[in-house]
């Protein structure tokens, strides 16, 4: 029977087999309630709701995309009733505590709602995600009164919430944004600017929206030290929680983009009539630290959004792959009679699919790894122990935002290539998945960005502590697989490739501090490649080394499985690994080339 | 108002494959889901919760496994959950169901509406809601598409017929099956779900004595009908080709038809 956009049997084995998720529940009483057999059971119910409900929206969405006509944006019709369908489930806010309606669920195992949800069709996801992450913000900064009027509404899903960054002239630098607070009499503030591309800024779905609105207080340093965070809803909303008077947020316009077309994106007028009044959420002026936490949440989000898309694509195309006979058996090819074969048959297209493969598996672990790192960090027991799960989340967060995406639109890529010409044709669904994947590598900070903030921040993370704890993980992870016979290779091999990049990730951290600095952040982009190759062949060891293992005494069904596992290991040290090692000693050149030349030399 | 509905594991039968050469259902490796009929019921029996307050309990009987089909209601809302396992209930025709559903029907006592899908997907013999009514001595509506009205002493249900819709009235306690066309049942809420499988979750489980039933009542035992043999018809199927020009094969298709029983209407 053919899946829909993820392997369950290797989600299963990622959960259970790699992370034991149900060890959580025995480790702290706030997890208690999460044993396997609810784990299984709420996996189920993720899988049905995502391939029943949610995929049937995905091309419909995409095919109508958002409106907007007379100053109001609609939706997709059948997005109402998924809507709606979706929070009475109540999985908007799985992971939060209860007091706020949410289910303090393990994000371990909340990464398969982001896997198949996502999947199903991220554009529509993109609503409630967005609210979550605003909640995140209210939960953790806004004050007693604040949390009242707002958090229940938005966890329930009853209102959505978006985060407002970007102006025509703050992009990546969101510190040179220019939208103005001033406060009022009440303590409340006035706000006044222009906010441009805000995903769901404005919709048909829900009866308000509450938006994060970074903003300056009149007086307030340049930069980003002088931003501060405002909340601020479409409607505003009474003391006794009812709704009041229009906010002065007016949507003046949404773009039209190559995907996700079924999400708005909007261009947002904040008190252009000089009514707009906003809260302010956090300290004045420290609104970055309180907009990372979100910002933080919503890259590993963007990271799933980008892999739903690969893992959507993978198994389309091995679908495809069996199905669509074409040309004949390379070994057959001067037999006039021989019959036509499916082209997964054929050594090319296996090629492809086992790249596809490798690379959605070894991203799935990594993403749920992270996920995991954050459950290990709320369980921790010591201080340290919880220093180093949170420092794991924050060095792995560029990885899985920056280079999961980077390599999920390859994948949607190969995908496509499966496909042929059908790929490229919108009749199929390769073509919708390539473009809704695309933006990932864009926004939420571009991967250029995201390359930065590894070489610039993460590489130095508690005095680099951190990717030095991250190194003995790998570490240990090789050590355990040397001892296996069939692995020793494979192990030894990545091995050689760790102790490269431990030499590589010195020489760029102090290049990067060094007067070649610009060379360095030149080079950021191909580290980041390089350390995301790394972590993925760490996961791939990892699989196999469960997989060989248990091969033995497997049942039936699951030997092809794990032998499957076992062949993604060698496929990538075999094919991959030498190209990361090109990768390590091409950064040790560290070129400058890209920062010699002249401008002028430039084509122009 | 307090409703009862019944449930059952079923293996999902679309995806079933058929032994070629016993006949049979293959059942291994399929996976098992709730009536969809059932669906309905427990739907239909929360939504006149929903109005006029009161409990939901859902009772299966079946081996332990069927305990995942009573999460599964209990995730869309139900109150209590009640599994009748035991040895000695396995093999059981309708009748002996029915005999044990009811027996557990009277144990919990203290209910309003009995509430079931109107046939299951695996027997297909929509006989067990119509027999446990009998058992329980209560009034009963068959095949019901809408349920008009509700109160403390009656209910008003439309029921489909096949030309066209009855209405019929009924004194409570009262017994129904309904159609898919009832409702369209809503998907488990996590919270709830995450409730029905913690250890002090509200499932019980009773056995032949919990409900005092003798065992030789029930099961393969207490069945008046035993299968013998269950086959899928060797059917070879023969064609043949009407020549001449269009409008004489058309002629001689329709003369043939007239021929045989089949409706034309239900062709064209
Ligand atoms: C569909 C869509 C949805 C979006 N949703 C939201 C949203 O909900 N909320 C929100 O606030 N924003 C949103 N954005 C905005 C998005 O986050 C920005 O587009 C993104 O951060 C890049 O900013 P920019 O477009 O101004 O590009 P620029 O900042 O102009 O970047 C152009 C290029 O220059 C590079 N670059 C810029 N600065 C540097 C630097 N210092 N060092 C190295 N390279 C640099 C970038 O990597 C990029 O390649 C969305 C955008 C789109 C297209």
């Amino acid at each position: 029977m053919a899946q829909f956009i993820s392997d369950r049997r290797d989600i299963d084995f990622v959960l259970h087999e790699q992370l034991e998720a149900g060890k959580l529940a025995e480790m702290n009483e706030d997890f208690e309630e999460f044993d396997k057999k609810t784990i299984d059971l709420i996996v189920s119910e993720v899988r049905t709701l995502a391939v029943k409900e949610i995929l049937p929206t995905q091309k419909e969405g995409d095919e109508q995309g958002c409106t907007f006509k007379d100053g109001k944006v609609t939706t997709p019709e059948s997005f109402k009733r998924l809507y709606k369908i979706f929070n009475e489930g109540e999985w908007l806010a799985m992971t939060e505590s209860p007091e706020w309606g949410g289910q303090g669920m393990p994000r371990t195992i909340s990464s398969v709602a982001a896997e198949y949800f996502n999947g199903a069709n991220y554009p529509f996801m993109m609503y409630p995600g967005l609210t979550h992450g605003a909640g995140k913000i209210i939960e953790e900064f806004g004050t007693e009164k604040q949390k009242q009027l707002f958090l229940k509404n938005m966890f329930t899903g009853k209102w959505t919430g978006t985060m407002l960054l970007t102006e025509p002239n703050a992009g990546s630098d969101v510190g040179a944004l220019t939208t103005s607070a001033k406060q009022n009499d009440d303590g409340t503030y006035s706000i006044t600017g222009e906010k441009i591309f805000i995903s769901s800024g404005d919709h048909d779905l829900t009866e308000n929206i509450i938006h994060p609105v970074l903003a300056r207080i009149e007086g307030a340093p340049e930069g980003t030290k002088g931003i501060s965070l405002f909340l601020v809803p479409k409607y505003k909303v009474n003391d006794d929680g009812t709704l009041g008077d229009f906010n002065d947020v007016i949507c003046t316009g949404i773009e039209h983009k190559l995907g996700i077309h079924s999400n708005s994106t909007c261009s947002l007028a904040l008190g252009s009539k000089g009514d707009c009044v906003g809260t302010l959420i956090g300290e004045k002026n420290k609104g970055m630290k309180a907009m990372f936490l979100m910002m933080n949440e919503a890259r590993l989000l963007v990271g799933f959004q980008g892999f739903s898309c690969a893992t959507a694509a993978y198994m389309y195309a091995i679908n495809y792959a069996k199905q669509r006979i074409q040309g004949k058996n390379l070994l057959e090819i001067m037999d006039t009679n021989a019959q036509s074969v499916s082209i997964i048959k054929h050594p090319d297209v296996r090629r492809q699919l086992m790249k596809m493969k490798v690379f959605v598996e070894g991203m799935r672990s990594l993403l749920y790894y992270v996920s995991y790192c954050s459950d290990m960090a709320a369980v921790a027991e010591t201080e340290e122990e919880k220093q180093k799960f949170q420092g794991f989340v924050e060095i792995l967060t560029p990885i899985a935002k920056g280079y999961v995406t980077d390599r999920s639109f390859e994948v949607c890529s190969q995908g496509m290539q499966v496909y042929g010409g059908y790929g490229y044709i919108e009749e199929y669904p390769m073509a919708q998945l390539l473009r809704d994947c695309r933006i990932t590598m864009i926004y939420e900070g571009t991967n250029g960005i995201q390359a930065m903030d590894l070489l610039g921040r993460k590489l130095g993370l508690n005095k680099g502590k951190t990717v030095m704890d991250l190194f003995q993980e790998i570490q240990q992870t090789v050590i355990a697989a040397k001892e296996i016979a069939e692995l020793k290779d494979y192990a030894e091999k990545i091995e050689k490739a760790l102790n490269k990049f431990g030499e590589i990730a010195m020489h760029m951290g102090q290049t990067a501090m060094s007067e070649k600095v610009l060379s360095a952040f030149a080079n950021a982009h191909p580290f980041q490649d390089a350390t995301g190759d790394l972590v993925v062949a760490w996961m791939l060891l990892w699989r196999a080394s469960i997989a060989a293992q248990k091969i033995e005494k497997a049942k039936k069904k699951d030997k092809p499985f794990y032998d499957g596992l076992i062949k993604s290991l060698q496929f990538f040290v075999e094919t991959h690994l030498p190209i990361t090692m090109g990768n390590l000693f091409a950064l040790k050149n560290t070129s400058s080339a890209a920062i010699d030349i002249d401008d002028a030399a430039f084509a122009g | 108002m307090n409703i009862i509905v019944l449930i059952k594991q079923v293996p999902n039968t679309t995806k079933v494959k058929l032994d070629p050469i016993t006949g049979s259902l293959i059942r291994k490796g399929i996976e098992s889901i709730v009536n969809p009929d059932d669906l309905h019921a427990l739907e239909a029996a929360l939504t006149i919760k929903e109005k006029t307050k009161g409990k939901v309990t859902v009772i299966s009987m079946g081996p332990n496994q069927a305990v995942d089909v009573l999460t599964h209601a209990m995730g869309m809302g139900a109150d209590k959950a009640v599994l009748l396992c035991d040895t000695a209930f396995a093999g059981a025709d309708t009748w002996a169901t029915s005999l044990t559903l009811s027996k557990a029907i009277k144990k919990i006592n203290d209910y309003d509406l009995v509430i079931c899908g109107h046939q299951a997907i695996d027997g297909d013999t929509a006989q067990i809601g119509p027999q446990v009514a009998d058992w329980l001595n209560i009034s009963q509506a068959t095949y019901v598409k809408d349920i008009e009205t509700i109160n403390n002493k009656e209910i008003i249900v439309k029921t489909w017929l096949e030309n066209g819709f009855k209405r019929i009235s009924c004194d409570l306690p009262a017994l129904l099956t309904v159609i898919s066309e009832i409702n369209e049942p809503r998907y488990p809420n996590i919270e709830f779900m995450i409730q029905a499988c913690l250890d002090k979750a509200p499932i019980k489980i009773w056995n032949a004595a919990d409900i005092g039933v003798n065992t030789c009542d029930v099961g393969l035992e207490g069945s008046n009908t035993h299968v013998i043999k269950t086959f899928t018809p060797d059917f070879k199927r023969q064609n043949e080709t009407l020549t001449g020009s269009k409008q004489e094969s058309v002629s001689q298709l329709l003369e043939r038809l007239k021929k045989s029983d089949t409706t034309i209407a239900h062709i064209f």
